[in-house]
């Protein structure tokens, strides 16, 4: 599934989390405001999900839950999973959540599953009867992973449509061919 | 086997499996006089005017537009038992309904009434809309099969949709689905049962190869494992 050269496997890795450092590093600046040149042990800053896995396999820093996952987007989603604009939070929702889940909070597994269950159906009814137009504004709520299986859905009902229509569908009414009504 | 006209997906675009519903046999009366035909699929003909032969779709279609016979449309496609015309043989029909002989009218109902799919030809999308495309004179009640079929197919889908609503990721089993409806959810189903997958063991069997990947990275002084003694 992972494919080494898959760009949005690399971009899920972008996302930052918030992290804590559990050693004072030096040589290290978080961010330029700050005169020092070491980081504290218990300094809290935010770290692209690549690089705060790696420090936390070091042990160097914990990692917590990004704000896509928190208290309120939990809520949001347990109310109406459907509804829920995912793509602002974060465009990789399912697979950045897959990531995190085993570092910091294994209840994101179970929450991912949940809403996917949800979203899947809205995404499912909506590809394949609304029309383009209508759509546009349900596809900006949708995830990475969501759009691409929307976009799936549509294409393929799209190309059967344009096969059932398209070819030789002109009709000759029956009553041309002939001279007169046979007689019944 | 793969579609070609999508390299990257795999998918089969509806001209590719109207391409392969041509195999299907059906059973024309030629009005010319030729020899068998071998072809690597199987021998076909010989051919004698007026003796019903059974041939590829595709070979009948060919002939059609020669206009060098004429296609007796499949059992299944008809509306009701007048295929076999004479009339007492209706009214026997109609008393004892043969199993295996049932028309558009009585699979639309079953389809209605049931969850289940009813049996159809795999290809029958692909085989009605060639035979309305190009030998519409030789269906009987060309109109009302046509709308039997694409009732039937809207029926047919809509229960394609509701059982992709009870979709998880256990096994999923339906059976005959036709060719055409496989493949128009061929990518979305593919995607989701993927992604319910990947949820549903995420939740079992958390990070096993995040766990392997962790090993070498923490130093561990633990004892070399002893080789099997051969």
């Amino acid at each position: 599934m992972a494919n080494y050269y898959d760009i949005d496997s690399i971009l899920v890795e972008e996302e930052f989390v918030p992290v804590v450092f559990q050693k004072a590093i030096n040589g290290v600046k978080i961010d330029e405001s700050t005169e020092k040149g070491h980081v504290e042990q218990g300094s809290k800053t935010e770290l692209p999900f690549w690089l705060a896995h790696e420090l936390n396999m070091r042990q160097a820093v914990s990692i917590g839950v990004p704000a896509c996952f928190n208290q309120k987007t939990r809520l949001e989603i347990q109310a109406d999973a459907a509804c829920v604009d995912l793509r602002s939070r974060c465009p990789y929702f399912y697979e950045f959540g897959c990531k995190l889940a085993p570092l910091c909070d294994k209840s994101i597994g179970l929450l991912l599953a949940y809403a996917f269950r949800i979203r899947y159906k809205e995404v499912l009814h909506k590809a394949h009867t609304t029309g383009f137009a209508a759509a546009s504004k349900f596809l900006t709520l949708l995830t990475k992973e969501e759009s691409y299986m929307y976009e799936a859905a549509q294409s393929s009902m799209a190309a059967f449509k344009k096969w059932r229509m398209g070819g030789p569908r002109l009709q000759r009414a029956s009553i041309l061919g002939r001279k007169r009504k046979p007689a019944e | 086997m793969a579609g070609q006209s999508d390299s990257n997906m795999s998918l089969f675009s509806p001209g590719e499996i109207e391409f392969m519903a041509g195999d299907e046999l059906v059973e024309i009366v030629p009005n010319l006089r030729m020899d068998s035909l071998y072809f690597i699929r199987g021998d076909y003909g010989p051919f004698h005017p007026q003796l019903a032969a059974q041939v590829p779709l595709w070979l009948a279609v060919a002939l059609k537009k020669r206009g060098k016979c004429t296609i007796r449309p499949p059992q299944w496609m008809s509306i009701d038992g007048r295929l076999l015309s004479p009339i007492f043989l209706i009214v026997f029909f109609v008393i004892f309904p043969p199993p295996g002989l049932e028309n558009l009218a009585q699979v639309l109902e079953l389809e209605r009434d049931s969850h289940a799919f009813q049996p159809l030809p795999f290809h029958y999308l692909e085989i009605s809309r060639l035979l309305f495309d190009h030998a519409r004179e030789d269906i009987p009640d060309m109109y009302m099969v046509r709308s039997l079929t694409e009732d039937i197919r809207d029926v047919r889908f809509h229960k394609v949709e509701t059982n992709l609503e009870k979709f998880t990721a256990s096994t999923v089993t339906w059976k005959n689905m036709s060719a055409m409806e496989v493949n128009i959810i061929r990518a979305f189903a593919g995607r989701a049962l993927q992604a319910f997958y990947k949820h549903d063991n995420e939740q079992q069997a958390p990070d096993t190869d995040r766990m392997l990947d962790k090993q070498p990275q923490i130093p561990t002084d633990r004892p070399k494992r002893n080789l099997k003694p051969r």
